[in-house]
Protein backbone atom coordinates (compact mmCIF):
# COMPACT_ATOMS: atom_id res chain seq x y z
CA UNK A 1 0.00 0.00 0.00
CA UNK A 2 0.87 3.64 -0.16
CA UNK A 3 0.82 6.60 2.34
CA UNK A 4 1.74 10.06 2.73
CA UNK A 5 3.16 10.81 6.11
CA UNK A 6 1.97 14.15 6.39
CA UNK A 7 4.71 16.72 8.99
CA UNK A 8 3.03 18.98 11.50
CA UNK A 9 5.33 21.07 13.35
CA UNK A 10 5.54 24.81 14.64
CA UNK A 11 7.24 26.46 11.68
CA UNK A 12 8.36 29.19 14.30
CA UNK A 13 11.15 26.79 15.62
CA UNK A 14 12.96 26.62 11.95
CA UNK A 15 13.19 31.05 12.30
CA UNK A 16 12.45 32.80 8.99
CA UNK A 17 16.06 32.67 7.21
CA UNK A 18 16.61 30.07 4.94
CA UNK A 19 20.06 28.87 6.49
CA UNK A 20 19.32 29.29 9.67
CA UNK A 21 21.45 26.54 12.02
CA UNK A 22 18.33 24.62 12.86
CA UNK A 23 16.63 24.33 9.44
CA UNK A 24 20.12 23.58 8.11
CA UNK A 25 20.10 20.90 10.66
CA UNK A 26 16.86 19.24 10.51
CA UNK A 27 16.87 19.14 6.48
CA UNK A 28 20.52 17.16 6.86
CA UNK A 29 18.03 14.77 9.11
CA UNK A 30 15.66 14.15 6.19
CA UNK A 31 18.27 13.79 3.96
CA UNK A 32 19.46 11.11 5.77
CA UNK A 33 16.43 9.38 7.10
CA UNK A 34 14.94 9.95 2.94
CA UNK A 35 18.11 7.62 2.29
CA UNK A 36 17.05 5.09 5.16
CA UNK A 37 14.00 4.40 3.41
CA UNK A 38 15.36 3.24 -0.14
CA UNK A 39 12.91 1.72 -1.89
CA UNK A 40 10.22 2.43 0.88
CA UNK A 41 10.56 6.17 -0.41
CA UNK A 42 8.25 7.01 -3.20
CA UNK A 43 8.33 10.85 -2.97
CA UNK A 44 7.72 13.78 -1.13
CA UNK A 45 9.28 17.29 -0.08
CA UNK A 46 9.79 19.94 2.53
CA UNK A 47 7.37 23.05 2.25
CA UNK A 48 8.39 26.42 2.33
CA UNK A 49 7.02 28.21 5.29
CA UNK A 50 3.20 29.46 5.89
CA UNK A 51 3.72 33.00 5.04
CA UNK A 52 4.46 31.83 1.48
CA UNK A 53 1.00 29.69 1.13
CA UNK A 54 -2.04 31.10 -1.07
CA UNK A 55 -5.25 29.14 -0.40
CA UNK A 56 -8.19 28.92 -3.23
CA UNK A 57 -11.69 28.15 -1.38
CA UNK A 58 -14.72 27.53 -2.84
CA UNK A 59 -17.59 28.03 -1.43
CA UNK A 60 -21.00 27.60 -2.78
CA UNK A 61 -18.99 26.81 -6.16
CA UNK A 62 -17.56 30.66 -6.14
CA UNK A 63 -13.67 30.09 -5.69
CA UNK A 64 -11.85 32.84 -4.05
CA UNK A 65 -8.46 33.11 -3.45
CA UNK A 66 -6.99 33.86 0.37
CA UNK A 67 -3.72 34.55 1.49
CA UNK A 68 -1.97 32.38 4.12
CA UNK A 69 -2.90 28.86 4.77
CA UNK A 70 -6.02 26.63 4.87
CA UNK A 71 -5.90 26.52 8.66
CA UNK A 72 -4.57 28.60 11.00
CA UNK A 73 -3.38 26.56 13.82
CA UNK A 74 -0.20 26.11 16.52
CA UNK A 75 1.38 23.55 14.24
CA UNK A 76 1.87 23.73 10.30
CA UNK A 77 2.09 20.81 7.22
CA UNK A 78 5.76 21.76 6.96
CA UNK A 79 6.24 18.71 4.44
CA UNK A 80 5.69 15.05 3.33
CA UNK A 81 6.51 11.70 2.19
CA UNK A 82 4.93 9.08 -0.10
CA UNK A 83 6.15 5.88 1.10
CA UNK A 84 4.89 2.13 0.15
CA UNK A 85 4.61 -0.53 3.15
CA UNK A 86 3.21 -3.40 3.40
CA UNK A 87 0.72 -2.54 6.00
CA UNK A 88 -0.37 0.26 8.67
CA UNK A 89 2.11 -1.27 11.28
CA UNK A 90 5.26 -0.91 9.02
CA UNK A 91 4.16 2.68 7.58
CA UNK A 92 4.34 3.43 12.05
CA UNK A 93 7.46 2.21 12.37
CA UNK A 94 8.30 4.02 9.60
CA UNK A 95 6.61 7.02 10.80
CA UNK A 96 7.92 7.10 13.93
CA UNK A 97 11.80 7.62 12.26
CA UNK A 98 10.48 11.14 10.59
CA UNK A 99 12.84 13.63 12.04
CA UNK A 100 11.49 15.96 13.93
CA UNK A 101 12.74 19.44 15.95
CA UNK A 102 11.23 18.67 18.63
CA UNK A 103 7.32 18.63 19.55
CA UNK A 104 4.73 17.91 16.26
CA UNK A 105 2.99 15.53 14.45
CA UNK A 106 3.45 13.15 11.63
CA UNK A 107 0.09 12.01 10.58
CA UNK A 108 -0.09 8.75 8.17
CA UNK A 109 -2.88 8.43 5.51
CA UNK A 110 -3.14 5.52 2.62
CA UNK A 111 -3.39 6.85 -0.91
CA UNK A 112 -6.53 6.33 -2.49
CA UNK A 113 -6.06 3.42 -4.77
CA UNK A 114 -7.54 4.56 -7.92
CA UNK A 115 -8.26 1.52 -10.60
CA UNK A 116 -6.28 1.92 -13.69
CA UNK B 1 -10.70 -16.01 11.25
CA UNK B 2 -7.94 -13.84 10.76
CA UNK B 3 -6.57 -15.95 8.06
CA UNK B 4 -9.42 -14.63 5.58
CA UNK B 5 -8.76 -11.24 6.02
CA UNK B 6 -11.82 -10.16 5.60
CA UNK B 7 -14.06 -8.92 8.28
CA UNK B 8 -17.22 -9.13 6.76
CA UNK B 9 -16.97 -12.73 6.09
CA UNK B 10 -15.19 -13.28 10.09
CA UNK B 11 -18.25 -11.09 11.45
CA UNK B 12 -20.72 -13.65 9.48
CA UNK B 13 -19.19 -16.25 9.64
CA UNK B 14 -18.83 -16.15 13.50
CA UNK B 15 -22.13 -14.86 13.64
CA UNK B 16 -23.69 -18.05 12.00
CA UNK B 17 -21.27 -20.29 14.00
CA UNK B 18 -23.12 -18.80 17.38
CA UNK B 19 -26.32 -19.56 15.86
CA UNK B 20 -25.58 -22.67 14.63
CA UNK B 21 -23.96 -23.89 18.29
CA UNK B 22 -27.00 -22.15 20.03
CA UNK B 23 -29.48 -24.55 17.62
CA UNK B 24 -27.48 -28.09 18.45
CA UNK B 25 -26.44 -27.37 22.02
CA UNK B 26 -30.12 -26.47 22.89
CA UNK B 27 -30.91 -29.79 24.39
CA UNK B 28 -27.74 -29.02 26.81
CA UNK B 29 -25.21 -31.19 25.11
CA UNK B 30 -21.75 -29.36 24.64
CA UNK B 31 -19.30 -30.85 22.47
CA UNK B 32 -16.16 -31.36 24.34
CA UNK B 33 -14.46 -28.41 23.20
CA UNK B 34 -17.11 -25.69 22.67
CA UNK B 35 -14.20 -23.45 21.14
CA UNK B 36 -12.89 -26.21 18.86
CA UNK B 37 -16.44 -26.80 17.70
CA UNK B 38 -16.84 -22.70 17.07
CA UNK B 39 -14.00 -22.44 15.85
CA UNK B 40 -14.96 -25.16 12.98
CA UNK B 41 -17.80 -24.23 12.03
CA UNK B 42 -16.78 -20.52 11.51
CA UNK B 43 -14.10 -21.89 9.27
CA UNK B 44 -16.04 -23.60 6.90
CA UNK B 45 -18.95 -20.77 6.87
CA UNK B 46 -16.18 -18.41 5.75
CA UNK B 47 -14.78 -20.94 3.27
CA UNK B 48 -17.93 -21.81 1.52
CA UNK B 49 -18.68 -18.01 1.44
CA UNK B 50 -15.71 -17.53 0.05
CA UNK B 51 -16.13 -20.23 -2.36
CA UNK B 52 -19.71 -18.79 -3.18
CA UNK B 53 -18.21 -15.49 -4.05
CA UNK B 54 -15.87 -17.03 -6.31
CA UNK B 55 -18.16 -19.57 -8.01
CA UNK B 56 -21.33 -17.73 -7.36
CA UNK B 57 -21.81 -16.74 -11.37
CA UNK B 58 -21.28 -20.39 -12.72
CA UNK B 59 -22.20 -23.13 -10.39
CA UNK B 60 -25.28 -23.73 -8.08
CA UNK B 61 -24.94 -23.13 -4.55
CA UNK B 62 -23.30 -25.92 -2.39
CA UNK B 63 -24.98 -27.88 0.35
CA UNK B 64 -24.19 -26.46 3.82
CA UNK B 65 -21.01 -27.93 5.22
CA UNK B 66 -20.94 -30.77 7.91
CA UNK B 67 -20.58 -29.79 11.59
CA UNK B 68 -17.38 -31.03 12.24
CA UNK B 69 -16.57 -34.45 13.91
CA UNK B 70 -14.34 -35.61 16.61
CA UNK B 71 -11.67 -36.63 14.53
CA UNK B 72 -11.61 -32.89 12.84
CA UNK B 73 -11.14 -31.76 16.44
CA UNK B 74 -8.54 -34.05 17.13
CA UNK B 75 -6.77 -33.05 14.27
CA UNK B 76 -7.02 -29.18 15.39
CA UNK B 77 -3.52 -28.34 16.79
CA UNK B 78 -3.92 -26.94 20.21
CA UNK B 79 -2.42 -23.63 20.01
CA UNK B 80 -3.83 -22.66 16.56
CA UNK B 81 -6.79 -21.89 18.24
CA UNK B 82 -6.34 -19.56 20.65
CA UNK B 83 -3.81 -17.91 19.02
CA UNK B 84 -6.13 -17.21 15.80
CA UNK B 85 -8.67 -15.44 18.32
CA UNK B 86 -6.33 -13.51 20.04
CA UNK B 87 -4.73 -12.34 16.33
CA UNK B 88 -8.62 -11.19 15.92
CA UNK B 89 -8.47 -9.69 19.16
CA UNK B 90 -4.97 -7.59 18.54
CA UNK B 91 -6.46 -6.37 14.97
CA UNK B 92 -9.69 -5.13 16.65
CA UNK B 93 -7.55 -3.58 19.42
CA UNK B 94 -5.44 -1.70 17.44
CA UNK B 95 -4.44 1.72 18.00
CA UNK B 96 -5.49 2.74 14.83
CA UNK B 97 -9.18 1.99 15.76
CA UNK B 98 -11.13 4.18 17.65
CA UNK B 99 -10.61 4.01 21.48
CA UNK B 100 -14.47 3.60 22.07
CA UNK B 101 -14.86 0.94 19.03
CA UNK B 102 -12.33 -1.87 20.26
CA UNK B 103 -13.81 -3.38 22.45
CA UNK B 104 -17.19 -3.49 20.76
CA UNK B 105 -15.28 -4.51 17.27
CA UNK B 106 -13.71 -7.60 19.30
CA UNK B 107 -17.52 -8.77 20.99
CA UNK B 108 -18.75 -8.31 17.73
CA UNK B 109 -15.99 -10.23 15.35
CA UNK B 110 -14.74 -13.00 18.29
CA UNK B 111 -17.56 -13.22 20.29
CA UNK B 112 -20.24 -13.38 17.75
CA UNK B 113 -22.35 -10.92 20.49
CA UNK B 114 -25.31 -9.25 18.41
CA UNK B 115 -25.29 -4.92 18.38
CA UNK B 116 -27.82 -5.16 20.52
CA UNK B 117 -26.36 -7.22 23.40
CA UNK B 118 -23.16 -5.17 23.19
CA UNK B 119 -25.03 -1.52 23.11
CA UNK B 120 -26.35 -3.09 26.30
CA UNK B 121 -23.30 -3.83 27.68
CA UNK B 122 -22.05 -0.84 27.17
CA UNK B 123 -25.01 1.48 28.21
CA UNK B 124 -25.11 2.67 24.90
CA UNK B 125 -28.01 3.13 22.60
CA UNK B 126 -28.54 0.37 19.93
CA UNK B 127 -27.63 2.80 16.44
CA UNK B 128 -25.12 4.52 18.50
CA UNK B 129 -22.71 1.56 18.86
CA UNK B 130 -23.50 0.36 15.18
CA UNK B 131 -22.41 3.44 13.66
CA UNK B 132 -18.99 2.81 15.58
CA UNK B 133 -18.88 -0.90 14.30
CA UNK B 134 -19.16 0.47 10.68
CA UNK B 135 -16.66 3.15 11.13
CA UNK B 136 -14.17 0.65 12.76
CA UNK B 137 -14.11 -1.94 9.97
CA UNK B 138 -13.91 0.76 7.52
CA UNK B 139 -10.69 2.50 9.50
CA UNK B 140 -9.28 -1.43 9.59
CA UNK B 141 -10.06 -1.90 5.72
CA UNK B 142 -9.08 1.76 4.01
CA UNK B 143 -5.60 2.16 6.76
CA UNK B 144 -4.19 -1.10 6.11
CA UNK B 145 -4.37 -2.44 10.04
CA UNK B 146 -2.19 -5.69 9.46
CA UNK B 147 -4.10 -9.20 10.44
CA UNK B 148 -0.93 -9.92 12.92
CA UNK B 149 -0.44 -10.24 16.40
CA UNK B 150 1.78 -7.73 16.94
CA UNK B 151 5.64 -7.83 18.56
CA UNK B 152 6.10 -7.75 22.28
CA UNK B 153 6.91 -3.53 22.00
CA UNK B 154 3.62 -3.02 20.69
CA UNK B 155 1.70 -5.24 23.52
CA UNK B 156 1.30 -2.32 26.42
CA UNK B 157 -0.68 -0.13 23.95
CA UNK B 158 -2.70 -2.66 23.10
CA UNK B 159 -2.93 -4.60 26.17
CA UNK B 160 -5.89 -2.44 28.15
CA UNK B 161 -8.23 -2.68 25.18
CA UNK B 162 -8.14 -6.57 24.69
CA UNK B 163 -8.64 -6.59 28.70
CA UNK B 164 -11.44 -4.50 28.52
CA UNK B 165 -13.06 -6.50 25.82
CA UNK B 166 -12.58 -9.72 27.47
CA UNK B 167 -13.61 -8.39 31.10
CA UNK B 168 -17.01 -7.54 29.01
CA UNK B 169 -17.32 -10.60 27.13
CA UNK B 170 -16.83 -12.52 30.35
CA UNK B 171 -19.39 -10.09 32.14
CA UNK B 172 -21.89 -11.32 29.26
CA UNK B 173 -20.98 -14.79 30.05
CA UNK B 174 -21.41 -14.84 33.26
CA UNK B 175 -25.04 -13.27 33.44
CA UNK B 176 -26.50 -16.05 32.37
CA UNK B 177 -26.13 -18.53 35.79
CA UNK B 178 -27.77 -21.03 34.23
CA UNK B 179 -25.00 -21.61 31.18
CA UNK B 180 -28.53 -22.09 29.14
CA UNK B 181 -27.77 -18.38 26.69
CA UNK B 182 -26.41 -19.21 23.16
CA UNK B 183 -23.51 -17.28 24.46
CA UNK B 184 -22.72 -19.67 27.05
CA UNK B 185 -19.27 -20.80 25.89
CA UNK B 186 -17.91 -17.39 26.22
CA UNK B 187 -17.21 -18.75 30.10
CA UNK B 188 -15.15 -21.39 28.38
CA UNK B 189 -13.56 -19.22 25.94
CA UNK B 190 -12.88 -17.02 28.38
CA UNK B 191 -10.82 -19.41 30.39
CA UNK B 192 -8.80 -20.49 27.65
CA UNK B 193 -8.08 -17.03 26.44
CA UNK B 194 -6.88 -15.65 29.82
CA UNK B 195 -4.76 -18.67 29.91
CA UNK B 196 -2.94 -17.75 26.96
CA UNK B 197 -2.94 -14.52 27.45
CA UNK B 198 -1.15 -15.18 30.95
CA UNK B 199 1.34 -17.19 29.36
CA UNK B 200 1.95 -14.93 26.84
CA UNK B 201 2.83 -11.90 29.20
CA UNK B 202 3.91 -13.69 32.35
CA UNK B 203 5.11 -10.21 33.60
CA UNK B 204 1.65 -7.84 33.18
CA UNK B 205 -0.13 -7.74 36.92
CA UNK B 206 -3.42 -7.15 34.88
CA UNK B 207 -3.07 -9.86 32.66
CA UNK B 208 -2.70 -12.17 35.73
CA UNK B 209 -5.75 -10.24 37.78
CA UNK B 210 -8.04 -10.89 34.83
CA UNK B 211 -7.23 -14.91 34.69
CA UNK B 212 -7.40 -14.71 38.09
CA UNK B 213 -10.74 -12.34 38.17
CA UNK B 214 -12.86 -14.97 35.65
CA UNK B 215 -11.21 -17.80 37.23
CA UNK B 216 -12.63 -17.06 40.78
CA UNK B 217 -15.80 -15.97 39.31
CA UNK B 218 -16.43 -19.17 37.15
CA UNK B 219 -15.28 -20.97 40.36
CA UNK B 220 -18.33 -19.95 41.63
CA UNK B 221 -20.88 -21.43 38.93
CA UNK B 222 -21.75 -24.62 40.15
CA UNK B 223 -23.80 -23.07 43.19
CA UNK B 224 -25.26 -20.27 41.30
CA UNK B 225 -28.41 -22.64 40.37
CA UNK B 226 -30.95 -23.57 42.99
CA UNK B 227 -33.82 -27.08 42.84
CA UNK B 228 -35.85 -24.66 41.15
CA UNK B 229 -33.24 -22.97 38.39
CA UNK B 230 -33.11 -19.66 40.28
CA UNK B 231 -29.91 -17.55 40.65
CA UNK B 232 -29.25 -17.93 44.22
CA UNK B 233 -27.64 -14.40 45.18
CA UNK B 234 -23.65 -14.35 46.44
CA UNK B 235 -24.27 -14.53 50.11
CA UNK B 236 -26.27 -17.34 50.09
CA UNK B 237 -24.03 -19.56 47.88
CA UNK B 238 -22.99 -22.99 49.72
CA UNK B 239 -19.50 -22.56 49.54
CA UNK B 240 -19.03 -26.57 49.58
CA UNK B 241 -19.85 -26.42 45.94
CA UNK B 242 -17.40 -23.95 44.42
CA UNK B 243 -14.90 -25.39 42.31
CA UNK B 244 -11.44 -25.63 44.18
CA UNK B 245 -9.54 -26.50 41.47
CA UNK B 246 -10.42 -22.73 39.94
CA UNK B 247 -9.45 -21.38 42.91
CA UNK B 248 -6.56 -22.52 43.71
CA UNK B 249 -5.35 -21.63 39.79
CA UNK B 250 -6.56 -17.76 40.99
CA UNK B 251 -5.05 -17.47 44.10
CA UNK B 252 -1.49 -18.79 41.93
CA UNK B 253 -2.37 -16.10 39.68
CA UNK B 254 -3.11 -13.36 42.02
CA UNK B 255 -0.30 -13.77 44.09
CA UNK B 256 2.14 -13.60 41.72
CA UNK B 257 0.31 -10.52 39.87
CA UNK B 258 0.69 -8.88 43.24
CA UNK B 259 4.63 -9.71 43.48
CA UNK B 260 4.61 -7.52 40.01
CA UNK B 261 3.06 -4.12 40.43
CA UNK B 262 0.58 -2.25 43.01
CA UNK B 263 -3.00 -3.21 42.25
CA UNK B 264 -4.53 -2.07 39.53
CA UNK B 265 -8.22 -2.28 38.70
CA UNK B 266 -8.54 -5.81 37.83
CA UNK B 267 -6.46 -6.73 40.52
CA UNK B 268 -8.72 -5.33 43.13
CA UNK B 269 -11.41 -6.96 41.39
CA UNK B 270 -9.92 -9.93 41.62
CA UNK B 271 -9.69 -9.24 45.76
CA UNK B 272 -13.33 -8.83 45.77
CA UNK B 273 -13.82 -12.60 44.24
CA UNK B 274 -11.04 -13.78 46.46
CA UNK B 275 -12.59 -12.10 49.76
CA UNK B 276 -15.92 -14.35 48.74
CA UNK B 277 -13.66 -17.24 47.71
CA UNK B 278 -12.30 -17.46 51.19
CA UNK B 279 -15.36 -18.28 52.73
CA UNK B 280 -15.33 -21.55 53.65
CA UNK B 281 -19.12 -22.01 54.65
CA UNK B 282 -22.47 -20.53 55.48
CA UNK B 283 -21.72 -20.47 58.77
CA UNK B 284 -18.71 -18.07 58.46
CA UNK B 285 -19.88 -14.03 58.18
CA UNK B 286 -19.88 -12.50 54.59
CA UNK B 287 -17.51 -10.44 54.16
CA UNK B 288 -19.38 -7.12 53.19
CA UNK B 289 -16.97 -5.12 55.53
CA UNK B 290 -14.00 -6.23 52.96
CA UNK B 291 -15.59 -5.82 49.96
CA UNK B 292 -16.84 -2.63 50.57
CA UNK B 293 -12.81 -1.38 51.43
CA UNK B 294 -12.25 -3.17 48.24
CA UNK B 295 -15.00 -1.13 46.23
CA UNK B 296 -14.04 2.12 47.98
CA UNK B 297 -10.62 1.53 46.67
CA UNK B 298 -11.67 0.28 43.15
CA UNK B 299 -13.58 3.45 43.04
CA UNK B 300 -10.51 5.10 43.04
CA UNK B 301 -9.15 4.42 40.39
CA UNK B 302 -12.38 3.67 37.87
CA UNK B 303 -15.30 5.68 38.96
CA UNK B 304 -18.26 4.24 36.69
CA UNK B 305 -21.65 3.79 37.12
CA UNK B 306 -21.52 -0.11 37.82
CA UNK B 307 -18.50 0.19 40.28
CA UNK B 308 -20.89 2.27 41.99
CA UNK B 309 -24.04 -0.14 42.18
CA UNK B 310 -21.91 -2.65 43.23
CA UNK B 311 -20.17 -0.82 45.81
CA UNK B 312 -23.89 0.30 47.08
CA UNK B 313 -24.58 -3.53 47.36
CA UNK B 314 -21.77 -3.83 49.67
CA UNK B 315 -23.01 -0.55 51.79
CA UNK B 316 -26.58 -1.64 52.58
CA UNK B 317 -25.29 -4.59 54.08
CA UNK B 318 -22.71 -2.45 55.96
CA UNK B 319 -24.16 0.40 56.67
CA UNK B 320 -28.03 -0.13 55.63
CA UNK B 321 -30.16 0.02 53.07
CA UNK B 322 -31.15 3.54 53.58
CA UNK B 323 -27.33 5.02 53.09
CA UNK B 324 -27.27 2.93 49.92
CA UNK B 325 -30.03 4.37 48.56
CA UNK B 326 -28.58 7.85 49.10
CA UNK B 327 -25.79 6.61 46.99
CA UNK B 328 -27.89 5.31 44.38
CA UNK B 329 -29.90 8.34 44.06
CA UNK B 330 -26.46 9.78 42.80
CA UNK B 331 -26.61 7.50 39.70
CA UNK B 332 -27.56 8.84 36.41
CA UNK B 333 -30.48 6.69 36.03
CA UNK B 334 -31.35 7.39 32.14
CA UNK B 335 -27.74 6.17 31.09
CA UNK B 336 -28.85 2.96 33.40
CA UNK B 337 -32.01 2.42 32.57
CA UNK B 338 -31.30 -0.81 30.02
CA UNK B 339 -29.42 -2.43 33.13
CA UNK B 340 -30.69 -5.50 34.54
CA UNK B 341 -28.20 -5.13 37.73
CA UNK B 342 -29.61 -1.61 38.63
CA UNK B 343 -33.24 -2.21 38.70
CA UNK B 344 -32.80 -5.52 40.64
CA UNK B 345 -30.46 -3.44 42.89
CA UNK B 346 -33.09 -0.64 43.43
CA UNK B 347 -36.05 -3.27 43.86
CA UNK B 348 -33.54 -4.85 46.59
CA UNK B 349 -33.16 -1.78 48.20
CA UNK B 350 -37.14 -0.44 47.97
CA UNK B 351 -38.07 -3.72 49.88
CA UNK B 352 -35.68 -3.43 52.26
CA UNK B 353 -37.25 0.45 52.85
CA UNK B 354 -40.37 -1.43 52.96
CA UNK B 355 -41.49 0.71 50.11
CA UNK B 356 -43.32 -2.31 48.87
CA UNK B 357 -45.33 -0.71 45.67
CA UNK B 358 -41.87 0.86 44.40
CA UNK B 359 -40.28 -2.09 44.85
CA UNK B 360 -42.63 -4.14 42.50
CA UNK B 361 -42.51 -1.79 39.96
CA UNK B 362 -38.34 -1.99 40.00
CA UNK B 363 -39.08 -5.87 40.08
CA UNK B 364 -41.05 -5.60 37.25
CA UNK B 365 -38.60 -2.99 34.99
CA UNK B 366 -35.90 -5.63 35.74
CA UNK B 367 -38.29 -8.23 34.24
CA UNK B 368 -39.31 -6.37 31.35
CA UNK B 369 -35.56 -6.02 30.00
CA UNK B 370 -35.76 -9.95 29.25
CA UNK B 371 -33.01 -11.62 31.66
CA UNK B 372 -31.57 -14.70 31.64
CA UNK B 373 -34.52 -17.77 32.99
CA UNK B 374 -32.68 -18.27 36.12
CA UNK B 375 -32.07 -14.46 36.80
CA UNK B 376 -36.34 -14.03 35.69
CA UNK B 377 -36.98 -16.83 38.16
CA UNK B 378 -35.34 -15.20 41.09
CA UNK B 379 -36.83 -11.65 40.80
CA UNK B 380 -40.18 -13.35 40.11
CA UNK B 381 -39.94 -15.38 43.51
CA UNK B 382 -38.94 -11.63 45.23
CA UNK B 383 -41.57 -10.22 43.42
CA UNK B 384 -44.06 -12.29 44.38
CA UNK B 385 -42.60 -12.28 47.88
CA UNK B 386 -43.30 -8.86 48.56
Amino acid sequence: MHYALLIYEDEAVYGDEPDSPALQAIIGQHMAFAGSLGAARVGGAGLAGTTSATTVRTTGGVKTVHDGPYAETKEQLGGFYLIEAPDLDSALAIARRVPLAANGAVEVRPLLEVPT
Amino acid sequence: MAKFRDLDIAEEAAAEAYARAARSWRDGTLPARPDAWLYRVAERVALDMLGRRRTAARLAPEPPPPVPSAEDLALDDDRLIPDERLRLIFVCCHPAVAVEARAALTLRLVCGLTTAEIASAFLLPEPTLAQRLVRAKRKIAQAGVPFEIPGPAAWPERLDAVLSTLEVAYAKAHEDAAGASPHAGYATEILGLTRVLAELLPAEAEVLSLAALVRYAEARRPARLDADGASVPLAEQDPALWRRDLITAAEGLLIRAAALAPSGPRALQAAIQAAWCARASLAQPAPWRRVLRLYDALLSLRDDPVVRLNRAVALAEVAGPEAAWAELALLDAAALARFIPYHAVRAELLRRLDRRTEAGDAYQAALDLAPPLAERRWLARQMAAL
